[in-house]
């Protein structure tokens, strides 16, 4: 049984007087435990609505989301999904409660009704996780864009869940903030085992995924792993880019020097290098 | 704009930093009482010298406590300078006079008095959001509000209400003044003196503002959905709060110094005629 | 013409929590300029940029900063002849759209110019049709049910409604997803072609800067590091570099190759040139 699991999901919000919009349709894919994957799709295209359908925020018009076998449409069980799924929002200046890191991270586990010192336990394993221990009793006017959105994961680390959702949780951040989001969350999943869909839409950080959703117009148009970017179409065609190696990698195969798909700077060089050396070697 | 120091946590080690919150206030309180009770220039520097200690004894810089007194600095000088000139006193003669204003003796000692008071009134308040993180402050409202959840009082969401609130403020100032500096950039002038005009002045920050908190709520709705809040319900803490022995010691000290302060105004020891107690 | 000349700028002076945000800056903008300014949080760069509309006021004995004529650290300074002169784009303008349509708020600069009412409508018209958006579709419609993209695109028309001769944006493609953020590129590039010759853009984007702009200013806690032209700056500039001024990824992949002993330009800033680059490594190997 897969972990989260959409089934024909249909989603619409009203959009005027009598207008409604159909953010998703007939929307079908699975996670799986341990899993990485990168949801991308231009702005418009339905990923945070996804996002949000996945805990129960919002129910599907039609269809069904389910979680460990599992409708979100069960009220009862809500509770419980959202211990198996902690979301990651966008904002970081919009997620916190209260006026203390640590106090903002004991948030969760404090609802889960847990003994103190067990609280306090989860709360300093969290901060560890996202290396910030040192500014537990900061309050979040000190902290850069990059800190508060590791405070957010931390608060979500702590409930334990076996899925963390990032909705475009680096779309607000500067370059250095978005390194460091997206360090702890690699290390999230490869270190706790922790199943990560990262919705977003830096092509740099998608290329970072094993498993790659591409979201167009509320529909899923494509669903597969990194040679999933050996077809640039099924990006461009949904209005994203690609990574910079892969862009250069195409030109250079167009050009008539077949270097494969690398995905980020390093593998590109690497490629680049064996394909010349290869090269020297024919003469 | 930042300035505003409630809700500016200081942290430090100290003994006031880690008295239990609810103790906090109820001396608090108590304090405030006794505030009230102080008549002499010597119950003010009685109560004086126990509040410079705790100052001390917390380990926040005093000047830290001081640009507390910041907001109220100008209520403080202008109630003191109106008491001064307008005090009257049909019992003595004026020291000067110009016109309507008079100074006597009396009014002098009086708007001393009035702003010693209002400063005693401040300081320790100012130290107790200092010491005290918000959370602990709100954590420890709803502990001692809890008899009232009885009358059905919602004391859990009201807690949580102003925790958010402590939280959200300083983050809505500063969005505040982004949209006015956008504002101004359009050529916007909020300096009209017609109050009228002003309010229609300020429609272009207003409306913007409310359309982001409104956006923030959302949000902030969504965050804590998504992290297992169901309300006050199986909900526990991590921080419990456990008063000391410390904790009573402090509120039994400063009983007893509320004891003093009531002997020097009901003049209970008859030590009224050493003249300096007696202004 | 912006020319800064020594401006330094203390938060809360005279008090113990002064805060040096600038320090003795001396730096021009020429007409016609795509001036880049980068260096990362606290360096100064809002600070600095906000000097240029005086929405931040000259400190005394500070420095002054001389808009073409308009000297912004005297007494009295006429704001809107400045604020009309240098159009303000902040991050996330779409922020501060107030009004019931799109034409109103547009409108609202020219408003408080105190044009008349026909140069107001003539100047949203113009406006709203210069940031891509179709007149009769839009002008009528609340600017809060517009795509994010679009909102932008409302905000920066009030902006542009004010015929400013230069134009600061902050960050002008946070959030936007990557056709948005070429989008409001070109869209930039085409206002700096046809209407405002001067843009200042602060951005952490380097490959946007090294993309547009002729000039970057580099700022490190308050201080100036030096205006560069991009290729020196992503190329040469070792030590800056290393200190906080990220590479622009192309830049990046090219400094990677080269140290691998890859004969490349470690200062390319093009796709295109890296990829000839490497093609003629290629043929030589």
């Amino acid at each position: 049984m897969p972990f989260l699991q959409f089934k024909n999901v249909d989603f619409s919000y009203p959009s005027g007087e009598s207008d409604y919009i159909r953010a998703l349709r007939a929307v079908d894919f699975t996670v799986e435990r341990g899993e990485f994957v990168a949801l991308v799709g231009c702005n418009g295209s339905g990923k945070s609505t996804l996002a949000r359908l996945c805990n129960g925020l919002i129910l599907p018009d039609a269809g069904a989301v389910t979680v460990d076998g599992v409708s979100t449409a069960d009220r009862s069980a809500l509770y419980d999904i959202r211990k198996k799924i902690g979301v990651v929002f966008q904002n970081p200046d919009n997620q916190m409660v209260t006026t203390i890191v640590e106090d903002d991270v004991a948030f969760g586990p404090e609802n889960l009704g847990l003994k103190p010192d067990e609280i306090r336990r989860r709360v300093d394993w969290a901060l560890d996780c996202v290396g910030m221990r040192d500014h537990a009793t900061d309050g979040p006017f000190r902290l850069s864009g990059g800190q508060k959105q590791r405070v957010a994961i931390a608060g979500v680390l702590a409930i334990k869940p076996e899925l963390m959702i990032l909705d475009e949780a680096t779309g607000m951040l500067d370059p250095d903030g978005r390194d460091e989001v997206m360090s702890v969350v690699k290390r999230l999943n490869r270190d706790e085992h922790m199943a990560v869909v990262m919705i977003t839409h830096f092509m740099e950080e998608a290329a970072e995924a094993d498993r790659i959703i591409i979201l167009d117009k509320g529909k899923v148009v494509a669903d597969g792993g990194r040679e999933l970017f050996s077809t640039p179409e099924a990006f461009t065609d949904a209005g994203l880019d690609l990574p910079v190696s892969v862009r250069v990698a195409q030109k250079l195969k167009a050009a008539g020097l077949d270097i494969g798909c690398p995905l980020n700077a390093d593998e590109l060089v690497a490629a680049t290098t064996r394909a010349l050396a290869e090269k020297r070697g024919g003469k | 704009m930042r300035d505003v120091t409630i809700g500016q946590y200081y942290p430090a080690r100290s003994l006031v930093h880690r008295a239990d919150p609810r103790f906090k206030m109820v001396i608090m309180i108590l304090y405030m009482v006794m505030v009230f009770f102080c008549e002499s220039f010597f119950s003010f520097a009685f109560l004086t010298v126990f509040v410079i200690a705790t100052i001390l004894l917390s380990r926040v810089p005093p000047l830290k406590v001081l640009k507390g007194l910041k907001m109220i600095l100008i209520v403080l000088l202008l109630t003191t300078a109106l008491m001064m000139v307008f005090y009257a006193d049909a019992d003595s003669a004026p020291l000067a006079e110009w016109g309507i204003f008079h100074i006597y003796l009396s009014g002098i000692y009086a708007s001393l008095k009035l702003a010693w008071r209002l400063l005693l009134l401040v300081l320790l308040p100012t130290l107790l959001t200092l010491t005290t993180t918000p959370t602990e402050i709100c954590d420890g409202i709803e502990s001692l509000l809890t008899p009232l959840k009885l009358i059905r009082l919602p004391v859990h969401e009201l807690a949580l209400i102003m925790s958010i609130a402590l939280r959200l403020i300083p983050t809505l100032i500063e969005e505040t003044d982004k949209i006015m500096n956008a504002q101004k950039s359009r050529g916007a002038a909020f300096e009209s003196r017609n109050p009228f005009k002003k309010i229609k002045a300020m429609l272009p920050v207003l409306i913007p503002l409310f359309v982001s908190s409104f956006r923030r709520a959302d949000d902030l709705a969504d965050a804590m959905d998504s992290r297992c809040y169901r309300g006050a319900k199986g909900r526990t803490r991590m921080k419990v709060m456990r008063p000391h022995a410390g904790d009573f010691i402090a509120l039994l000290g400063w009983c007893a110094i509320f004891v003093c302060i009531l002997f020097l105004k009901y003049n209970w020891l008859g030590w009224s005629f050493i003249p300096l107690l007696g202004i | 013409m912006i020319d800064v000349r020594q401006l330094s700028y203390v938060y809360s002076p005279k008090t113990p929590f002064a805060k040096q945000a600038l320090a003795d800056i001396t730096m021009r903008i020429s007409d016609g300029d795509f001036f880049g300014i980068i260096g990362g949080t606290g360096a100064g760069k809002s600070t600095l940029v906000s000097h240029f509309n005086a929405l931040t006021r000259v400190q005394k004995k500070s420095g002054t900063v001389l808009v073409d004529d308009i000297d912004l650290g005297a007494k009295k300074v006429d704001l809107k002849r400045v604020r009309a002169k240098v159009g303000m784009v902040f991050q996330y303008p779409e922020h501060q759209l107030f009004d019931d349509t799109v034409e109103k708020d547009v409108r609202f600069g020219p408003k408080n110019l105190g044009l008349s009412a026909e140069e107001q409508a003539e100047r949203a018209r113009q406006a709203i049709e210069l940031v891509g958006l179709d007149y009769d579709e839009f002008a009528s419609r609340s600017p809060f049910e517009l795509s994010g993209g679009q909102k932008r695109r409302v905000a920066l028309a009030g902006v542009l409604a004010m015929r400013p001769e230069i134009l600061v944006l902050d960050e002008p493609t946070a959030g936007l997803d990557p056709v948005g953020k070429r989008d409001i590129m070109e869209l930039v590039v085409r206002i700096k072609e046809t209407t405002c010759p001067t843009v200042v853009m602060i951005s952490h984007n380097m490959d946007e800067i090294a993309t547009y702009c002729n000039k970057i200013a580099v700022l490190g806690r308050g201080r100036l590091l030096g205006v560069f032209d991009p290729r020196a700056l992503f190329g040469t500039e070792k030590a800056l570099r290393e200190g906080s001024v990220r590479l622009p990824l192309v830049t990046e992949i090219a400094g990677k190759l080269n140290a691998a002993g890859v004969d490349v330009d470690p200062a390319i800033l093009k796709e295109d040139e890296l990829v000839q680059a490497i093609l003629k490594a290629a043929e030589n190997a």
